[in-house]
C-alpha cells in the first residue's frame, strides 16, 4: 500500500498543484468578476444618479415653468381688466357728457337734425318721438332707428378704435 | 344707412334653428355682417346666408336660443365682417371671430379691414425666399420652411399634430429680423386649446403672437371666419407693419366639416363627401393670401394643419389641400418618436429658395438629399432584412439601416419642449450621415465632408 502511495505521490502532489493553481485561477476570475460586477453596478448607480437628477431637474424647469407661466397669465389679466374697467369708464362718461345735452340751449335743433338723420336713414314715414335719456327714436313698420343720446354715444366710442388706446398708453 | 342712424329690422318672420328670418330689408347683401339685439338689450351678431327680394336669412353666430320674434331688431352693417387690425392683436387671446377671451377690452386698431380679403396680386407677388426656423430638426434639416410658403402638415387622429404646430408657433422665428405668430386654433377642444394657450403663453406675454380659438362647442359659423380673420390680422402685421407672420391654421379639417354644414344650410348642391363644390378654391382663398409683395418687408407664411379621417390622403380634404400648397410635412404612426414626421412622405417645395449659401448653411441641400437618399436604401435595406434577417445582409447595407436607426434617434427624436438651433441640428445631422462610410456620401462635396464628416472608429 505504502509501495503504491510513493508511486503515485508525484501524481497526487501534481494534482493538487493543478487544483491549486485552479482554484487561484478561479478566484482570480472570481475576483475579476466581482470587480467588474461592482464596477458596472457603480456605473449604474452613477447613471440612475445622473439620470434621477436630469429628470428632477427637468421637472423642476417645467414645474417653475408652469408657475412663471401662471404668475404671467395673471399679471397680464389684471392689466387688461384695468384697460377694460378705463375704456367702459370713458363709455360711461361720455354717455353722461352726451346726455348732458339736454339741457343745453341748441338742444332743440339738435333734436330736429336727429330727425332729419334718422328719416334719411329709415325713410321719410317713421313716426319720431322723443328718447327719455334725449335724442328721438323713429319708428315705423319692421324699421327702427335709434338716435337717443346714449346710443349716439355709444357709437362715438366704438368708432374711436386705436384713438382710445391712449388711455393706457404709456 | 349711416354709421350714426342706422336702421334696425324688427319684422323677425321666423326663427329657425341658429336662422334668424327677418322681413321688410333693404338694400341687404349676401354674407353681410349683422347684429341682433334682444329685448334683454343682450347682443349677439350674426351672417346673412341668403336674401330675397326684402327678406334676409340670418344665421346667429350665438344660436336663436331665448329670441322671441316680437322685440328682436336686427341692425346690417352694409358690409361683410370687418376687424380692427393692428399691433392691438399681439399679446391678445380672442374667440373666433376676434372678441376678447382673456378679460381685456375689445381689441382696437388703427384701421379696419374686411376679414374675408383678397389674394395677393399676382403681379405684386414675390416669389418665397429665406427660411423661417422652427427649432424642429426634422422639420429645417429636411422641409425647410420658407417665408412666403404654405406647407401643409397632413395628420391623422391621435397623432400629435396640434402639439407640434403649436411647438412650431412657440419655438419658430427668422433670426432678429420683427417676427410674430398668429395661432387659428379651429374646432378644438377645451383641453387642446388650454394646452396650445399654455404652450404660447411666453410669446403672448413678449407680444410676439395673437391667438385666435374657435372651440368645438362654438358655432360652426365662427369657424369659417376664424382663418379669414387670423390671415386679415396677420396682413396687416406683415405688410403694413413689416413683420414676418406665420400663420398656423390647425385643424382645417374642421374648417372644412364648418364649411360644408354651412353650405348645407345654404341649400347648395353637394360634391365630393358633401363637401360643397367650391371646396378648392374656397381653400385657396384662404392659402393664397400667403407670401411676399414686392417692395414691402414683411411676409406671410402659411402652416394649415388637417387630420386626414381614416388616415386617406385621397379624402378631398388633404387632396385639394395638396393642389395648392407648396409641399407637405407628413406624420406618420409608423414613425416611432416624436415629431413623427416621416422623412420620405414629407416635402417642401420651396426649400432650395429658403436652405443653403448666405441663408441656412452652405451644404444643406446636398446634406438633406443625401440623408432622404440614405433613407431610401435603408427602407429597401431593411425590406430586403424582412425577407432573408439582418445578418445575410452585406455590411454596406447594415450600416445603412444603422444609419437609420440613427436619423430616428439623434435627428429626429426631440422633446415637446426642445427648441433646436440650426448648428445642433446641422451637428446631429453630421453624425447621422457619419454612421455611413465616407464612400457611400456621394451627393456631399469632399470640402462639405472635410468639414463636417466625423466618421465613427
Amino acid at each position: 500500500m505504502t509501495a503504491i502511495r510513493e508511486a503515485l505521490e508525484p501524481v497526487a502532489a501534481a494534482l493538487v498543484r493543478r487544483a491549486r493553481l485552479d482554484a487561484d485561477a478561479m478566484i482570480a476570475a472570481a475576483g475579476r468578476d466581482a470587480e467588474r460586477t461592482l464596477a458596472e453596478a457603480r456605473r449604474a448607480v452613477r447613471h440612475a444618479v445622473e439620470e434621477a437628477g436630469e429628470r428632477g431637474a427637468a421637472e423642476g424647469r417645467a414645474q417653475a415653468r408652469v408657475a412663471r407661466i401662471r404668475a404671467g397669465r395673471r399679471a397680464r389679466a389684471v392689466e387688461l381688466a384695468a384697460r377694460r374697467e378705463v375704456l367702459a369708464e370713458m363709455r360711461e362718461r361720455a354717455v353722461a357728457a352726451v346726455t348732458a345735452l339736454r339741457d343745453d340751449p341748441c338742444y332743440p335743433r339738435l333734436v330736429e337734425r336727429l330727425t332729419e338723420l334718422a328719416r334719411a336713414s329709415g325713410g321719410a314715414d317713421l313716426t319720431v318721438r322723443e328718447h327719455p335719456e334725449g335724442g328721438i327714436v323713429a319708428e315705423g313698420r319692421g324699421r327702427r332707428v335709434d338716435c337717443s343720446l346714449p346710443a349716439l354715444a355709444g357709437r362715438a366710442v366704438d368708432a374711436l378704435g386705436a384713438e382710445a388706446a391712449r388711455l393706457w398708453a404709456p | 344707412m349711416t354709421v350714426w342712424a342706422p336702421v334696425e329690422y324688427t319684422g323677425v318672420a321666423e326663427l329657425r334653428g341658429p336662422l334668424v328670418l327677418v322681413r321688410g330689408v333693404r338694400g341687404v347683401g349676401w354674407d353681410e355682417y349683422a347684429t341682433i339685439e334682444l329685448e334683454s338689450g343682450e347682443r349677439r351678431h350674426g351672417l346673412v346666408l341668403e336674401t330675397d327680394r326684402d327678406l334676409a336669412v340670418v344665421q346667429v353666430f350665438e344660436g336663436t336660443a331665448g329670441l322671441r320674434a316680437e322685440g328682436t331688431r336686427v341692425t346690417f352693417a352694409g358690409g361683410p365682417l370687418r376687424v380692427p387690425v393692428g399691433a392691438g392683436w399681439l399679446g391678445r387671446v380672442c374667440d373666433g371671430r376676434g372678441r376678447p377671451l382673456d378679460g381685456g377690452p375689445p381689441v382696437l386698431g388703427a384701421a379696419d379691414a374686411a376679414v374675408n380679403g383678397f389674394p395677393l396680386n399676382p403681379t405684386r407677388r414675390e416669389p418665397p425666399s429665406e427660411p423661417v426656423l422652427t427649432g424642429i430638426s426634422a422639420v429645417d434639416a429636411l422641409t425647410t420652411l420658407v417665408r412666403g410658403q404654405k406647407l401643409a402638415v397632413f395628420s391623422s387622429g391621435g397623432l400629435p399634430h396640434l402639439e407640434l404646430a403649436a411647438q412650431i408657433a412657440a419655438q419658430a422665428d427668422t433670426g432678429g429680423t420683427a417676427f410674430a405668430v398668429v395661432f387659428a386654433a379651429i374646432g378644438l377642444t377645451h383641453a387642446d386649446a388650454a394646452s396650445v394657450r399654455d404652450t404660447l403663453e411666453e410669446r403672448l406675454a413678449a407680444g410676439e403672437s395673437a391667438l385666435l380659438l374657435n372651440l368645438a362647442d362654438d358655432p360652426v359659423i365662427e369657424r369659417v371666419l376664424t382663418p379669414r380673420l387670423a390671415l386679415t390680422v396677420a396682413e396687416y402685421l406683415a405688410f403694413e407693419l413689416e413683420r414676418h407672420v406665420l400663420v398656423v391654421l390647425a385643424d382645417m379639417t374642421s374648417y372644412c366639416e364648418a364649411l360644408r354644414e354651412v353650405s348645407s344650410a345654404r341649400g347648395e348642391i353637394p360634391a365630393r363627401r358633401a363637401y360643397p363644390g367650391y371646396l378648392y378654391s374656397d381653400l385657396a382663398s384662404l392659402y393664397e393670401r400667403c407670401g411676399r409683395v414686392t417692395g414691402l418687408a414683411g411676409s406671410v407664411t402659411v402652416l394649415p394643419v388637417l387630420t386626414m379621417p381614416a388616415g386617406d390622403i385621397t379624402h378631398p380634404v388633404p387632396d385639394l389641400t395638396g393642389y395648392i400648397t407648396e409641399g407637405q410635412i407628413l406624420l406618420s404612426r409608423d414613425v416611432p418618436v416624436y415629431p413623427h414626421v416621416d422623412p420620405l412622405s414629407s416635402l417642401s417645395r420651396m426649400m432650395r429658395a429658403g436652405a443653403g449659401p448666405g441663408r441656412t448653411r452652405p451644404e444643406h441641400l446636398d446634406l438633406a438629399a443625401q440623408i432622404l437618399a440614405a433613407l431610401a436604401r435603408a427602407r429597401q435595406a431593411a425590406e430586403l432584412a424582412e425577407l432573408v434577417g439582418e445578418s445575410a445582409l452585406g455590411a454596406v447595407d447594415r450600416r445603412y439601416l444603422a444609419m437609420a436607426e440613427a436619423f430616428t434617434n439623434v435627428l429626429l427624436a426631440q422633446r415637446r419642449d426642445e427648441a433646436r438651433s440650426l448648428d445642433e441640428t446641422f451637428e446631429r445631422a453630421w453624425r447621422v450621415v457619419s454612421v455611413l462610410p465616407r464612400r457611400e456620401l456621394s451627393m456631399l462635396s469632399p470640402a462639405a465632408l472635410d468639414a463636417g464628416y466625423r466618421e465613427r472608429t
